[in-house]
Parts: C-alpha cells; sequence; structure tokens
C-alpha cells in the first residue's frame, strides 16, 4: 500500500533488506495461495462435472429429470423462506433506521447478529420436531396468529393515537419495538384461545378436512411453509444488517432536507431516504436469496425430503443442498449419481457466487454514490 | 399520509403520529423479537428441566387400573371435548411401552405418595413403581414370598448398596485403564513377557471377582398395579424417591444430572447419558480448525491489505473472498470429500497404509478432513475480519514507522500486526462460533453417529486424526430424526440444543464484545 521510501544506505544493512524482501515475498506467495486454495472450490467442481457433460456419458435427459424436482424445491424453500423474511427484515431495518431510538438500537444490532449466529440444526430441529407437529395439531391456530400479528401492530398504532399525552409520552414509537412485544405476545395468546371457536365456526372444526375438501389441498406435517418460516427466521438478520446498513448510510443531509419541506418522517423515508438506498436494499435481499438457497440442515430437518414438484405451499419438497447431504455419502466416487450431485453443487456455488457478487457490485456502487452525496452536501 | 401532513402543523408540539406503515415496521422488530426469545425459552426451559427429578403422580383410572407416572404435556383431545394427558410411565420391561396418553376425565383419582421410586437402568429405560426389598440373589424366591415390605428399610438398603456398587465399578474402571489396558499393549508388542502375562491373569481374576460382586444383589420391585420384577441391581445407575425429595434435593439431584450429561457418555442408542464425547469430539475439532485456520487467514489478509497492489484486481479479489463467505456451508463439504477424503486420502493410502487397503485409513472421513474442510470455510471469515482491522488502523501510524527507517516487515510486525489483534481475534472466534454450529459438511467428511473411541487416548500418536469423532451438532441431528423412539430422545436432544446454543452464543458475544472494544479505541476511521 505504501511503498517504503528510499533510505539512507547506512540507515539499513543489507541482512534487514534481504529479511525484509524474502518475507515480503513469502507472505505474498501464503496470501496468493490461499486466495488461489479458496477459489480452487469452484474449478474443482467444474472440472469434476464438465468433463462428463462434455462428452455425454450424462445425457442431458438423466440431468433434467434428476435435477428438476431438486431444483423446484430448493426455489421453493428459499422462496416461502423470502416471503417470510422480507417483510420482517425490511420492516425491521425501516424502523431501526427512522425510528428507533438510538440507545435501543445499538442494542437491537447485535441481539439480531445473535439470532444470525443460531445454528442451522438448532432451528431446523425446532421446525421440524417441534413447531410442524404443533402447527398440524393447531393449524388454525397458527393461521389465525398469522391473520393477527401484523394487524395487531397496527390496533396499536391506532389505539396509541387515542391514549392520552403523558401515557404516550412514556410509549414513545421510538421504543415501540421493545413496548410492542408483549402486546403482541398477548394478541398471540388471544388469538391461540379463540381459534378452536373460529374453526368450528367458520370450517365446521376441521380446518385441514376443510382445505381437502374445498381447495384440494393436502396437508403434510413439514410442508413448505414451516420450512419458509425456519429458514426467514435464520435469514432475516443478514437481510436486515445489511438493509439496515444501506438505509442508515444515506447521508443526513437528504433526509433533513426533506423534513425541512415539512415532510413527516415516514414520507422522509418512503419517498427520499428509500429510493437513495434501493441498491443496497436490493443487494440484501439477493445476499438473503443466496442463503435460503444453500441453507442444509433447516430444509434437511423441516422438509420431509420427498423429491415433489408440487406448488402448494402445504406439501414438501426436496432442495438440493438436502439431497447432497443425503445422497452424496453413499455415491461411489465417479459414478453417475456422484456426478449429478457434484452438478448440484456447481450449480448452487454458481449461483450464489453470482448472486453475492451481484450484490457486492451493487453496494461497491451505492457506497461510491453516498461518498458523492454525503461531499457534495 | 396525507392525513398526517395536512394536521402536521397543529401537532407539531406533540409526538407526531406517523401513518401505518410505521406501527407495521415496528411490529416487525418486536415479533422478530418475540420469535427470538420464544425460541431461546423454549430451548433453555425444556433443555434444563430435562434434569428436574419431577414429582411422580399415582393415577387411579375410573375403570379401576392403577398407573404411576410423570405429566408431560397435555392437549385437547382430536375430536370431541376434553383435555388428553400424555404420561411417562417407564417399565418397558413390563408394559412394552413407556408413554400413555390419558383423556384427563378418566383419572379418577390422582395422589404423589412418598414411597414411589424411580429407578435409572442401563436396560429397558426408567422403571416408575415400589421397593420391596433388596437382597442376595441367591434368596430371591425367599423374599418374595414375604409379602409385606418394610419400605424405609429397603430404601436405605437400596442406597447404601448403590454407593457400594459404585465403588466397585469405579474400582473396575481404574483396574481396566490402569493395568489391565496396559498390560495387553506389553503384551501386543512382547508376547514372550511371562511376568506381564501372569499380573494380567491376576488382573483379569480381580477383574472377574469384582464383577461377581456386582451381581450378588437384587432388587425386587412391585409396579403400582402390583406387578412383581427382579431387578439386578447391577443395572441400576440411580435411585431417587421424587415425591419425597424437598426442593434443595431437587436443585442437588438437577445440578448433578446435569454435570452427568455434561461429563458421561451416551447410552441406550443415544437417548439417554451425556454427551461428554460429542463435546469433546466438537471442540478437537474447532481447535486443530482455528490453529490450520489463524495463520493462513491473517496472511491472506496481510497480503490483500499492505503487500499487494490496490487495483482493480485486488477489488474483485477481495469482492470474490468476501462473497465466498456466502457460499452454502454443503459446497464445501462437497469440495472437502472430493478434493481430502477421495483426492488426497485416497492417495495417501496407496503410499503409505497400502497393507491395510481396501479398509481406509485416510481415505475415509475423518478428524483431519473435518477441521481443514471447516478451516477452509471459515477463512472468508478470518480474512474479512481481519482486513477490517488493517484498514481501521490510521495511515499516519504505517507512515511514522517507516519515516523512522523501519522496514516494510518490522513495519508490519511490530506496529500494524499489534494493533490489529484484537480485529484477528474477532474473526478466529467468529469462524470458531461458526464451525461449531456447522453441521452440513461434516455429515460428508468425518462425523459419526457414535464413535467409542474418542481422537485422543494413550497410544501412540495419541492424536489420531484419521478417527472418525462425535460433534454435538450432528448428535442433535442423528438422535432427533433417526431413532426408534423420538418422544423419548427429546429431551436430550432438547438439552444438546440447549449445550450448542450455549457454546455459539458465548462465543459470538466475546467476538461482539471485542469488536466493541476495537472500534473504542480507534474510533471510526474511513478506509484508506
Amino acid at each position: 500500500m505504501i511503498a517504503p521510501p528510499p533510505a539512507p544506505p547506512s540507515s539499513r544493512s543489507p541482512w534487514r533488506r534481504v529479511v525484509d524482501r524474502l518475507a515480503t515475498g513469502l507472505i505474498a506467495a501464503g496470501g496468493i495461495g490461499v486466495i488461489v486454495a479458496l477459489l480452487a472450490i469452484g474449478a474443482f467442481l467444474a472440472l469434476e462435472v464438465l468433463p462428463a457433460l462434455l462428452s455425454g456419458s450424462l445425457s442431458r435427459e438423466q440431468v433434467v429429470a434428476s435435477l428438476t424436482p431438486l431444483a423446484w424445491g430448493t426455489l421453493k424453500a428459499a422462496f416461502w423462506a423470502l416471503v417470510f423474511a422480507i417483510p420482517l427484515a425490511l420492516g425491521a431495518a425501516i424502523h431501526s433506521a427512522a425510528f428507533m431510538s438510538q440507545r435501543l438500537r445499538s442494542r437491537l444490532k447485535p441481539t439480531l447478529e445473535l439470532m444470525e449466529a443460531l445454528p442451522g440444526v438448532v432451528i431446523g430441529f425446532v421446525a421440524g420436531l417441534v413447531l410442524a407437529p404443533w402447527v398440524e395439531r393447531h393449524l388454525a391456530g397458527a393461521l389465525a396468529l398469522l391473520l393477527v400479528l401484523p394487524p395487531g401492530a397496527l390496533l396499536a398504532g391506532g389505539l396509541w393515537r387515542c391514549l392520552p399525552t403523558p401515557l404516550r409520552r412514556r410509549l414513545p414509537l421510538a421504543w415501540a419495538g421493545l413496548w410492542l412485544v408483549p402486546w403482541l405476545a398477548l394478541l398471540g395468546l388471544a388469538a391461540l384461545t379463540l381459534a378452536p371457536a373460529l374453526e368450528a365456526g367458520w370450517f365446521a372444526g376441521d380446518l385441514r378436512g376443510w382445505l381437502d375438501r374445498e381447495l384440494g389441498l393436502d396437508y403434510a406435517s413439514r410442508n413448505a411453509l414451516i420450512v419458509g418460516l425456519a429458514m426467514g427466521f435464520a435469514v432475516m438478520p443478514s437481510v436486515y444488517a445489511l438493509a439496515e446498513d444501506a438505509l442508515s448510510g444515506v447521508p443526513a443531509s437528504l433526509g433533513e432536507g426533506a423534513q425541512a419541506l415539512g415532510a413527516s418522517r415516514w414520507q422522509t423515508l418512503w419517498k427520499v431516504v428509500l429510493p437513495t438506498a434501493a441498491p443496497g436494499i436490493f443487494a440484501a435481499v439477493m445476499i438473503g436469496a443466496g442463503r435460503a438457497v444453500g441453507e442444509t440442515m433447516i430444509v434437511l430437518m423441516a422438509s420431509g425430503n420427498t423429491a415433489l414438484m408440487s406448488l402448494s405451499p402445504l406439501e414438501g419438497m426436496r432442495s438440493m443442498a438436502a439431497g447432497i447431504a443425503i445422497e452424496l455419502p453413499e455415491a461411489v466416487p465417479g459414478s453417475d449419481p456422484y456426478r449429478l450431485l457434484m452438478l448440484a453443487a456447481l450449480l448452487l456455488f454458481l449461483f450464489t457466487f453470482l448472486v453475492n457478487t451481484l450484490a457486492e457490485a451493487v453496494r461497491d456502487r451505492l457506497r461510491r454514490r453516498y461518498r458523492r452525496l454525503g461531499g457534495g452536501a | 399520509m396525507s392525513r398526517a401532513v395536512r394536521s402536521g402543523a397543529r401537532r407539531a408540539r406533540l409526538p407526531r403520529g406517523e401513518g401505518p406503515w410505521a406501527w407495521l415496521a415496528a411490529g416487525s422488530v418486536a415479533l422478530s423479537l418475540l420469535l427470538l426469545g420464544g425460541l431461546l425459552t423454549l430451548i433453555a426451559v425444556s433443555g434444563l428441566g430435562h434434569f428436574w427429578p419431577a414429582s411422580v403422580s399415582l393415577l387411579e383410572l375410573d375403570d379401576g387400573r392403577q398407573l404411576a407416572g410423570r405429566a408431560v404435556r397435555e392437549l385437547p383431545l382430536p375430536e370431541g371435548e376434553g383435555r388428553e394427558r400424555l404420561y411417562f410411565t417407564g417399565n418397558r420391561d413390563l408394559d412394552g411401552q413407556v408413554w400413555h396418553w390419558l383423556a384427563v376425565e378418566r383419572i379418577a383419582a390422582s395422589e404423589r405418595p412418598p414411597e414411589l421410586v424411580v429407578l435409572e437402568r442401563r436396560r429397558f429405560g426408567d422403571f416408575i413403581g415400589r421397593l420391596v426389598a433388596v437382597v442376595p440373589a441367591d434368596r430371591v424366591q425367599a423374599a418374595a414370598a414375604a409379602a409385606a415390605a418394610d419400605e424405609p428399610e429397603a430404601w436405605a438398603a437400596l442406597g447404601s448398596r448403590l454407593d457400594a456398587l459404585e465403588a466397585l465399578r469405579a474400582e473396575r474402571e481404574t483396574l481396566r485403564r490402569g493395568v489391565i489396558l496396559p498390560l495387553v499393549r506389553q503384551l501386543e508388542a512382547d508376547p514372550e513377557d511371562r511376568a506381564a502375562r501372569r499380573e494380567l491373569a491376576q488382573a483379569n481374576a480381580r477383574a472377574r471377582v469384582l464383577a461377581a460382586a456386582m451381581q450378588g444383589e437384587v432388587a425386587i420391585l412391585e409396579s403400582v398395579d402390583g406387578r412383581r420384577l427382579v431387578q439386578p441391581l447391577d443395572e441400576v445407575l440411580r435411585a431417587w424417591r421424587p415425591n419425597a425429595m424437598s426442593l434443595p434435593e431437587k436443585l442437588g439431584a438437577w445440578s448433578r444430572g446435569l454435570w452427568r450429561f455434561l461429563s458421561e457418555g451416551p447410552r441406550a442408542a443415544n437417548t439417554a447419558g451425556g454427551v461428554w464425547p460429542a463435546i469433546f469430539g466438537t471442540v478437537l475439532m474447532v481447535l486443530l480448525m482455528s490453529v490450520v485456520v489463524t495463520p493462513f487467514g491473517v496472511l491472506a489478509a496481510v497480503y490483500l491489505n499492505e503487500v499487494a497492489h490496490q487495483g482493480r484486481l485486488t477489488r474483485w479479489v477481495r469482492i470474490a473472498v468476501r462473497n465466498l463467505a456466502g457460499v452454502p456451508s454443503i459446497v464445501y463439504g462437497v469440495f472437502g470429500l472430493g478434493v481430502f477424503v477421495y483426492g488426497i486420502g485416497g492417495s495417501l493410502d496407496e503410499w503409505f497404509f497400502d497393507e491395510q487397503l481396501p479398509s481406509p485409513t485416510f481415505g475415509t472421513g475423518g478428524l483431519l478432513w473435518a477441521s481443514l474442510t471447516l478451516a477452509l470455510l471459515t477463512l472468508p471469515v478470518v480474512i474479512v475480519a481481519t482486513e477490517e482491522g488493517l484498514a481501521r488502523i490510521p495511515v499516519h501510524q504505517r507512515e511514522g514507522a517507516l519515516a523512522l527507517g523501519a522496514t516494510r516487515l518490522e513495519m508490519l510486525a511490530r506496529v500494524v500486526l499489534p494493533m490489529a489483534v484484537p480485529a484477528m481475534l474477532t474473526g478466529v472466534i467468529l469462524a470458531i462460533a461458526r464451525a461449531a454450529g456447522e453441521v452440513a459438511p461434516l455429515m460428508l467428511v468425518g462425523v459419526a453417529k457414535l464413535a467409542p473411541q474418542v481422537p485422543v487416548d494413550g497410544e501412540f500418536p495419541f492424536l489420531h486424526l484419521d478417527r472418525k469423532f462425535m460433534h454435538l451438532g450432528y448428535h442433535l441431528y442423528d438422535t432427533a430424526f433417526h431413532g426408534d423412539d423420538v418422544q423419548a430422545a427429546m429431551p436430550v436432544v432438547y438439552a444438546t440444543a440447549l449445550l450448542l446454543v450455549l457454546v455459539v452464543l458465548v462465543l459470538n458475544l466475546t467476538a461482539i464484545f471485542m469488536r466493541h472494544h476495537l472500534r473504542a479505541r480507534h474510533g471510526a476511521l474511513p478506509r484508506h
């Protein structure tokens, strides 16, 4: 980075110069070696797969027939994970960038970082062995929870406006992320208690039967919604962290200008901050998608692992990562199934690498744009 | 929204309403915290509750049947009114099953008599019922005929006998480890050694005496519905009377149970007992991994940040390294299997261990390959964290060192690297946390369901890099999904999950605090 200035010969013994050259060379060689070893992963996978593909020993039909269900399962799981993760993550990022008190924010970020660090195997276990049987038994309750919680937050906002001012100062929006927790828990409990009665009234007491009769939906205990919820939980923190970085990186002068012209904080956010940060948020979602596609243990434990190709969110699937984890230890090296799994790994690698590179490039440009905007103000 | 603007002027003094979307955004923060808190609470409560000596109820059903067990959970009946409760009743050898679902309304009476005992046994799991007598094995017939039992006396006898058995077991274990195994190894090396042979015969005789002493006694047990059972005491690990225990006693039993979970090996196809081998395997694997990943990660980061020409190529390499952190772990597992296990391991076997082929030595998954794979997986984490730390160090520090006549190496070694140590440690801790929780790649490169031998022992070369090992995360997955009775394994699974989560969270918290400390020391300096 900084070249050592030419020093007067007397200040350096030749020995020191030799050692310095040698060490620099070693560091360079070692560093390049490590980086090459890392990048060799892609090269290895390509070398394992491409000859077989080019020489035709893996026929096109074979590849399509065995990988399509896996690819479908992967995309389905990732889609439902993002359906759960994106609203949660973006909502949390918006709230913490625009409204949240600085103190709470500095505590929330590490907390969500901890959430990101929870091992996939633990989340998968809870999803597959605790959540899935519970939802199967309390389908109506789970549905009621999903339907009650978002309006519950709105209701809190509505009630808040009716509160007397002193109480309103006690419960500021800046801390809403914290004091809404007991409120939502309470609403959730209420929804769970009321759910059986509602189920009896609307669905003749049997929501699963009703789904089967009226919509023709088969309910599998370990299904895409469970996987989506669990994986959404796992992916949400990383999307949040990146989106929050993008939002809070927007130069403050832009937001201040909008507010000086009379915009509310939400309007500032919606009309000024979000459009500026949009590429960063896009990058955050892309990285979330990359994680969701590659996550293995959660899908393995919560999806049932049957290679179905159905659109229904209430049925299971098998993803590429889970397929590799199950089948590769048994596959004979060099055989066709082995090469197919290698191809699946190559596809996963390429997909996540491209998606991440795209996201990283977008973030890089965004960072430079912020610097320009911030510097010009 | 437009309403908010119009009324904005009027409300300027009040805390201003922000419209519905702001509340939805706040709600999503609250919901995330709720989910996280719920998950952690569930794991903590279920994981720690497993060790609590819960009270045992004696139930009388409406048809007169009697049953003893501890309530596990309660659910509404699938059809119709009312609720049903799941009882753990033990006694697999008498009933053939250990679980009973009972409709709550069928329970006519429920009490908690203090004399009910719970025995933890090596086979058939727990026994729940009454203790009749403890007698020598040859007097079973006579004692069984005697109907009325003196319960407190039998309980006291059971306690002292179990303590004696524990002492015998410990003696046998020290004999096996300290005398027999070394002698066997000595004889393997030199089969002609007569003195050793004689000593071994003596030790074996002593072991047989001990074994006979252990099998000398039996307990006569009675289930609450009156069926008798003769239980060799040798197979009883522990006995307690939960209904007669006071709170401090229960707390004591709880902490002892926790300790046993951490310090013992698994039993009964991993559904009972402890996780010590899995803890050991995880720690050892992670240690080996950090030994590999730290120097190489730091080397690559120093090269990228301090030595390489900062051009377009370096920027692209930096982005690529960052992206490798996002490549799915299973892909690293595939790489490890293909390159380390089949490639390098296969060649090593051909060159050095060809007398053992076709059974592979290094050509199969093992500790070494698992550590290397995870080292590769965590390299980007260490590189990125170290680079961040290096970039935070102000340029004038480097310039000052160079201006005083230091060479680049001296500048790096005496000024830059010491300042970047917290960043490196942060990276390594994050890498360890990631590796400790990672399971998918390990399934391909060397984790085992049950490894009878830990990879470290007294045999040369002491650290066996080619052995398979147990891992907490895989233990959790395997016990939860491949067991016969998932319901019975659930407590162990929860406890393992709690342990894993604790390890990972503590490591991450350490990293977060170190990073915080680092930022506070150097301030938020812009890059370059």
